[in-house]
């Protein structure tokens, strides 16, 4: 099967600045991708690309199959997107939105209603349908535009951040929705800066940094690699200083890492961990795996929201 | 290494199609007339009595009031005179404040023209849609005003119903027109500048109030530049009935003039599109 989303050397540059410095991946059909990185890492400009917002500057992109420079039309017929702002009409109701949307695909009334009607029970807005947007809560609006997402039957869909700003039971529901989807054969491409979104859902990720892919792999895969499976963070204090704490820490350590009055150390090994933490008879400290967070604090040295 | 890099592969970038970007009217279109229909219905009460309430007053004032001193312009009243010319404004200002402020805030506001081209819709098929709804706004509003001056006493020939042609015209034109606006504008002022600059002097200018022939000759070239013009002129012919081979060079000139602004909304809209 021919992979959903594939870039060699791709860039993008936007007068002296290069948001997106040739970068190469590709996205298998029918996975979960996700695209990680801080704000400003190029992300937003990647998927415009690949949604056909504006053409590279270089490089060659080809999605479904279809290259975006000369099959724009083409391509856009088979995507669906959900971009960062909703984009509904806020007057209209949420069923003209999606019978609207239909509509510019090229389907006939009917058959738009009857989309729109599916897909917005699938999201859950059935009892929704003939209420004006603006009457509508944030998570709701976001569901909204997955649906309308959905209306052409897309065989990628692109998400931009969807769940920014959103309460967790929005969240919740939102990827249980996002992996039915991918159980239907989807192709889900999006981009957060949520570490816990980016295990949840995706099946493989790259981390962006400086327009530039700098790690691809499972989030498991990514975890693993660069920072082992453990996590400990120990809160520091006059007393607790990192150069106190360094004679007592074990070897084989994968990594230690000072954010603020945090310090993260990293194994493979929980017990390892626990025992340095118990030689220096402080309380305050923690053990939990390791997650993407930890990843992506060792990977680029700072917090992705940064 | 990034210039390094891109350099091979710039012969793969599109080739510059030789297309005249003109509005397409499409399956896909009548789509965005219906998003503007839709749209229209949920305000319709308050934008009708605006677009409507004003040239009203405006006849009413003008015809009965300044009309007192102002008896004949030539073989007809004042009121009579005014009355097809007014009717062109109202049509114009229906379609260009309509197409301005709505179109700007989907540009840059709500985002559903971004929307609209993220589907398989091509930027001339939005263009072309939102043609045909000014076209029906024109009409509309239009034909609203023509009832009044039939209610005036001030229709006096069937050829009036021509005039659902001229409104035709004038929403293709004036849509065009705004959406070149709409296109290049960076803000609300920019939109001021168009109404104060363009839209009102035309309106003091075409003839609506006075005979344009009592102004000096190379005033009256200038105004033949000026579209309202012709529509009023086209206009005052159908309702008079004095309908003669000049209505057509009006025709012409109108139907030129709007080849010469389609070229241009398509274009524009996708360059701003793509920098948002």
């Amino acid at each position: 099967m021919n992979p959903a989303v594939q870039a060699i050397g791709l860039t993008k540059r936007f007068g002296s600045f290069t948001a997106v410095a040739g970068i190469d991946f590709d996205v298998p059909a029918g996975i979960c991708f996700g695209i990680l990185g801080p704000n400003g890492a190029g992300k937003t400009t990647t998927i415009r690309m690949i949604s056909c917002r504006f053409p590279p500057d270089g490089g060659s992109l080809h999605v479904l199959g279809m290259d975006v420079t000369t099959q724009a039309q083409a391509i856009k017929a088979r995507l669906g997107l959900v971009p960062q702002e909703n984009n509904l009409d806020e007057d209209l109701t949420l069923l003209e939105n999606l019978e609207l949307y239909g509509r510019y695909f090229g389907l006939e009334g009917r058959e738009a209603r009857r989309r729109a009607l599916e897909y917005l029970d699938f999201m859950h807005l059935s009892n929704r349908a003939k209420d004006q947007v603006k009457a509508l809560s944030g998570g709701m609006k976001r569901r909204a535009m997955i649906a309308r997402a959905m209306i052409n039957q897309p065989d990628l869909i692109i998400l931009d951040e969807p769940t920014t700003g959103l309460d967790p039971q929005s969240r919740v529901l939102l990827w249980d929705r996002l992996r039915d989807l991918k159980g239907q054969g989807v192709t889900l491409l999006l981009t957060t800066h949520y570490m816990d979104e980016a295990q949840r859902l995706c099946d493989e990720l790259v981390i962006m940094h400086e327009g530039q892919i700098i790690d691809r792999a499972s989030p498991q895969q990514l975890v693993e690699r660069h920072v082992g499976r453990w996590a400990a963070e120990i809160q520091l204090t006059e007393m607790v200083t990192v150069a106190a704490l360094k004679n007592l820490l074990p070897t084989g350590l994968r990594h230690w890492e000072q954010t603020g009055s945090i310090l993260h150390l990293y194994a493979d090994d929980d017990e390892l961990l626990v025992a340095a933490l118990q030689r220096t008879q402080h309380s305050g400290y923690q053990i939990r795996p390791a997650n993407l967070e930890d990843v992506f604090l060792v990977r680029t040295g700072r917090e992705i929201d940064e | 290494m990034q210039q390094a890099q891109s350099l091979p592969q710039s012969a793969a970038r599109p080739q510059v199609r030789r297309r005249l970007h003109l509005p397409r009217f499409t399956r896909r279109s009548t789509a965005v007339w219906l998003h503007e229909f839709l749209s229209w219905r949920r305000f319709y009460k308050s934008s009708v009595l605006l677009n409507f309430g004003e040239p009203v007053l405006n006849l009413i004032a003008l015809g009965w009031g300044l009309g007192a001193y102002i008896s004949q312009m030539g073989e007809v009243s004042f009121l009579q005179f005014i009355g097809p010319g007014l009717l062109a404004v109202t049509a114009m200002n229906s379609v260009t404040f309509d197409i301005c402020y709505e179109g700007f805030d989907r540009l840059h506001r709500t985002g559903l023209y971004t929307a609209m081209t993220s589907t398989s819709m091509e930027v001339e098929e939005v263009v072309g849609g939102q043609m045909l709804w000014s076209m029906t706004r024109s009409v509309l509003y239009g034909s609203i005003f023509l009832f009044v001056l039939l209610l005036f006493g001030l229709i006096e020939s069937a050829w009036s119903f021509g005039i659902i042609v001229t409104l035709m015209l004038n929403g293709a034109l004036f849509s065009l027109a705004g959406l070149i606006v709409v296109s290049v504008a960076k803000n609300y002022e920019h939109l001021f500048y168009y109404f104060s600059l363009i839209i009102t002097p035309m309106f003091m200018f075409s003839g609506v109030f006075f005979p344009v022939e009592r102004l000096p000759v190379f005033l009256q070239w200038f105004i033949q530049a000026l579209p309202l013009y012709h529509f009023v002129e086209m206009n005052r012919a159908l309702v008079s009935g004095q309908v003669d081979a000049s209505i057509l060079g009006h025709v012409a000139i109108v139907l030129a003039m709007i080849m010469v602004l389609a070229l241009f909304p398509a274009r524009l809209l996708r360059k701003t599109l793509q920098r948002l």
